[in-house]
């Protein structure tokens, strides 16, 4: 579904993003790790169209994303940053009824089926209670929460998410990822997430892409890229890969007692 | 910018034109038998002799006693203040300067006088209100203001007595020009206008009344030197010209005093400060485009030569 | 809470009470039977003593009236933009002269009340057309400045206003030292109010203002959508860019053509705003419409203030918004409930 072909991005001189080729189908969720600065933010920002200058082809079902203007662009894909600096006053209805923005006129008026959508959107992400509180009276993983659930409001066939479980804590994480995991099978959506946690990574992604400084070095099933060779260059610290047959993904446990 | 920047220019242009369509003439369309022309040449004309005069100039109003019609002031600005007997008068303005129009209006003037120092806001919407409103025109020298005084009593009906006073001033300034004329001492003259900066004092430049008034007086005025009409000569310039005569115009206001004067720092390296030749002097007397210009001839020259006038 | 119900019921009927407050009040007192009769043209039973009735409506629908409605408009104009800058920059010290606006027309004004124009017409009208002028070049200028290839980066901007906002000040007081003679006019225009009287001001202000709000009314929704960040409005399917620059746009030409006719007049563009965000919430669909009006209605009350509470000397508007608005507003913020209203 999701198409990225030879992708490459620069900031200035440097070069951020180094001729990427990423694919990811329906139904699929597809991890980006890497190290800090691999430019792994760059990537989802150059796939979703706010990165002003990059080369490469991005397409969609087939469709070639640059020729889009934005608001078609937000029909075909959706984002969920970081939960922070949201805007406090904002109800979480409020908020999930924006990722209807693609489909609204410029007034702004709503119809039934966009309203459908959000109730949907809001009943799946667990969130109805919720509705008419203020986003600033959330704790951190309702935020994101509520961030996920405008991203499946604006009713898209791709979802990119960034880096969604930091400053979430172990329950959070959990509950957030099995939702993604959920929706992505439930309405077949290519999944692209950027994550910092390798093991997180490893349990709920069919297929990892380990970025580094800027390049694609590994794109494979999870045991297939967490090898212990591999992440030890990465990482330039020891790793241990632990095997975990009945996970279908290994436990990656990192032994920074000293540098390699 | 460019797409939008076109009805821009479009609707500025419509603005402009909406503004200067909605122009109307100066002054009233029905000929009078009273008719004088305005500096732009334009005439004006009155029915008959004002009798509700509103004056918004104190030069105007002092033009306006002198002459006799000072009954027939119903309304003045805040600044006129002389003869005293005017500040019973209603004052029409708001402060800040302003003039309040509604006020004006509703005194139901025949006659507005303004001088070029009013707002030609507040000119345009006293006329749009059907109110006949007259501007007097800055004059430059004594027969400008006796000009004035002509036209002033032409509209409230006093001509007999002003040619009188007319006369009278010319010849009380023909007095003082023919004593001056048996010197040949020409002192130089610093006038204060402001002081507030004492290293730089506003003092009146070339081509103004004062400096016409010092030229009559017998006395150099130190400010020709100056490019523009009222401007500020620095400390050290006067230091080195070192005036023969200082006269502070600015103590009229309140504030600056003599002794003020004398301990401003580097003050005392004054010529005329050491020598005691300087002196208040009342403003009003040289600044008001009315009769008291006659009043500020005398007592200036009385000051600069006092050994002609015993 | 009723305040919180029938935002626009209320909002009207303030406004409503504010303009029939400053049409019937001024130095001359009209008994409130008699401007009724006056303005309605009805109530043949009650008595007008001959003579006044003429003079009345002259003072009424000549004076006041167009007073009232330029400084209606004045208001719904500066707050409107308010709202919408403050939105825009997402920052709640956003004004309508952060980028430069105010001090572009002051700067344009004072050069035209220094030119001594052979026409004293052609020196009335000069004013407010260069004082638009001189603010629609500062936008120009600071638009120039600021754009970096098709995008508007927000902190460049503002820096780019306070920029040119300082050097146009400076200017301007050079120029207002040397022309001794309008130094009153210029100060007293600088300080805020209605210079200009009757009904061409009214006429000449109608199209741009109505022009400007009329684009700032319907920016409501995409304003919401900027509040989450000008990348999240982009992968919301906003045109982020363009948007910006519209709002920009439209947001100083509306405040230029108020500020053209009743000077510089502060914090009616910051505090409305704010104050209706308090009351109604931040809901720029709502927000914006109920600034506009709310601005009118303050304004109106400010001009109020400023002709009676020192009657009979009159107040510049500028001074009163300062000195009334200031405080009240840290009165309302200290006592407005303690959740979040941004």
């Amino acid at each position: 579904m999701l198409e990225i072909q030879s992708l490459s991005a620069a900031y200035g001189k440097r070069l951020a993003l180094d001729r990427v080729t990423i694919s990811v189908k329906s139904g699929q969720i597809l991890a980006v790790i890497g190290p800090n600065g691999a430019g792994k933010s760059t990537l989802v920002r150059a796939v979703s169209g706010v990165l002003p200058s990059h080369t490469g082809k991005i397409r969609i079902g087939g469709n070639d994303l640059s020729s889009l203007s934005p608001g078609q662009r937000a029909r075909y894909m959706a984002v969920v940053p970081q939960a922070r600096n949201m805007p406090a006053a904002f109800t979480v209805y409020q908020t999930v009824l924006l990722g209807r923005t693609p489909y609204l006129g410029w007034l702004g008026q709503t119809s039934e089926q966009d309203q459908e959508h959000v109730r949907i959107a809001l009943e799946q992400t667990q969130l109805l209670q919720l509705a008419e509180r203020r986003v600033s009276e959330l704790s951190g993983g309702e935020q994101q929460r509520v961030l996920l659930a405008r991203a499946l409001a604006q009713d898209t066939p791709v979802m990119l998410l960034d880096e969604p479980t930091t400053h979430l804590d172990l329950q959070h994480q959990s509950s957030l990822l099995n939702l993604v995991r959920k929706l992505a099978t439930e309405h077949q959506l290519a999944v692209l997430m950027v994550l910092h946690d390798l093991n997180l990574a490893g349990l709920y992604a069919d297929q990892v892409a380990l970025l580094v400084g800027g390049r694609l070095q590994a794109l494979g099933t999870p045991q297939e890229v967490l090898t212990e060779k591999s992440l030890a260059d990465v990482y330039h610290i020891p790793v241990h890969v632990i095997p975990l047959p009945e996970y279908g993904s290994p436990l990656i446990l990192p032994d920074g007692r000293g540098p390699l | 910018m460019r797409r939008s920047s076109n009805p821009i220019l479009i609707f500025l242009l419509l603005a402009i034109g909406l503004l200067f369509s909605s122009c109307k003439s100066s002054g009233p369309s029905a000929q009078g038998p009273i008719q004088v022309t305005d500096k732009q040449g334009q005439t004006f004309s009155l029915l008959a002799p004002a009798q509700r005069v509103v004056s918004l100039a104190p030069g105007n109003t002092e033009i306006l006693y002198a002459i006799g019609a000072g009954s027939q002031v119903v309304g003045r600005d805040s600044y006129s203040d002389y003869p005293a007997e005017v500040t019973a008068v209603p004052d029409v303005s708001g402060g800040f300067g302003d003039l309040n129009t509604e006020t004006i209006f509703s005194l139901k003037p025949d006659l507005v006088l303004v001088s070029e120092l009013t707002p030609p806001e507040k000119v345009k919407a006293l006329q749009d209100l059907k109110l006949k409103v007259f501007s007097l025109a800055n004059p430059t020298d004594f027969e400008g203001m006796y000009k004035n005084m002509e036209i002033v009593a032409k509209l409230t009906g006093h001509e007999t007595e002003t040619s009188a006073l007319i006369e009278k001033s010319r010849a009380r300034v023909a007095a003082v020009l023919k004593k001056i004329a048996q010197t040949t001492k020409h002192p130089s003259v610093f006038y204060e206008l402001d002081g507030t900066d004492p290293n730089a004092p506003w003092t009146p430049g070339p081509g103004t009344f004062v400096a016409t008034l010092i030229d009559m007086a017998g006395g150099k005025n130190l400010g020709d030197i100056l490019s523009s009409a009222w401007a500020q000569i620095s400390l050290e310039e006067l230091i080195s010209k070192n005036p023969d005569i200082i006269l502070i115009g600015d103590a009229t206001w309140g504030g600056v005093t003599l002794q003020s004067v004398k301990e401003r720092s580097g003050w005392n390296a004054l010529g005329a400060i050491k020598n005691n030749a300087i002196y208040t002097f009342d403003d009003n007397l040289v600044s008001r485009p009315g009769p008291r210009l006659v009043d500020g001839l005398e007592a200036m020259a009385k000051l600069l030569h006092p050994e002609l006038f015993q | 809470m009723h305040l919180k119900t029938r935002p626009y019921l209320i909002s009207f009927a303030l406004l409503l009470l504010a303009f029939v407050l400053s049409v019937a009040i001024g130095p001359v007192f009209i008994p409130p039977g008699i401007l009724l009769r006056v303005l309605t043209g009805a109530f043949p039973g009650i008595l007008v003593p001959p003579g006044l009735q003429e003079t009345f409506s002259t003072i009424v629908f000549s004076i006041r009236l167009p007073h009232a409605i330029l400084i209606l408009l004045s208001g719904a104009a500066l707050a409107g933009s308010g709202a919408v800058y403050q939105g825009v920059f997402r920052n709640p010290l956003a004004d309508p002269y952060i980028i430069g606006v105010a001090s572009g027309a002051g700067l344009g004004a004072v050069i035209a009340m220094a030119i001594p124009w052979p026409n004293s017409f052609l020196g009335l009208y000069a004013v407010p057309v260069a004082a638009f002028l001189g603010a629609t070049l500062t936008i120009a200028v600071v638009y120039a400045l600021a754009r970096v290839g098709s995008s508007l980066p927000t902190t460049t901007l503002i820096l780019a206003g306070v920029a040119v906002s300082a050097f146009a000040t400076s200017l301007t007081s050079f120029l207002m030292l040397r022309s001794n003679n309008e130094l009153r006019r210029a100060i007293g225009w600088l300080l805020g109010g209605s210079v200009m009287s009757g009904w061409e001001p009214v006429l000449a202000m109608l199209p741009y203002v109505t022009l400007g709000l009329g684009a700032l009314l319907i920016s409501g929704h995409a304003l919401n959508v900027l509040q989450f960040g000008e990348e999240q409005a982009q992968q919301l399917g906003l045109p982020t860019e363009r948007v910006k620059a519209i709002l920009i746009l439209a947001a100083s030409l509306t405040t230029a053509a108020a500020v053209a006719f009743t000077g510089v007049i502060g914090f009616i563009g910051l505090i409305v705003p704010h104050l209706v965000r308090m009351v109604w919430g931040h809901d720029y669909k709502r927000l914006i419409p109920l600034s506009i009006i709310g601005g009118g209605t303050a304004l109106l009350l400010a001009d109020l203030l400023a002709r009676v509470v020192i009657a009979p000397q009159v107040l510049p508007v500028g001074i009163v918004t300062a000195l009334v608005g200031a405080p009240f507003f840290l009165w309302v913020l200290r006592h407005a409930k303690n959740q979040a209203y941004w």
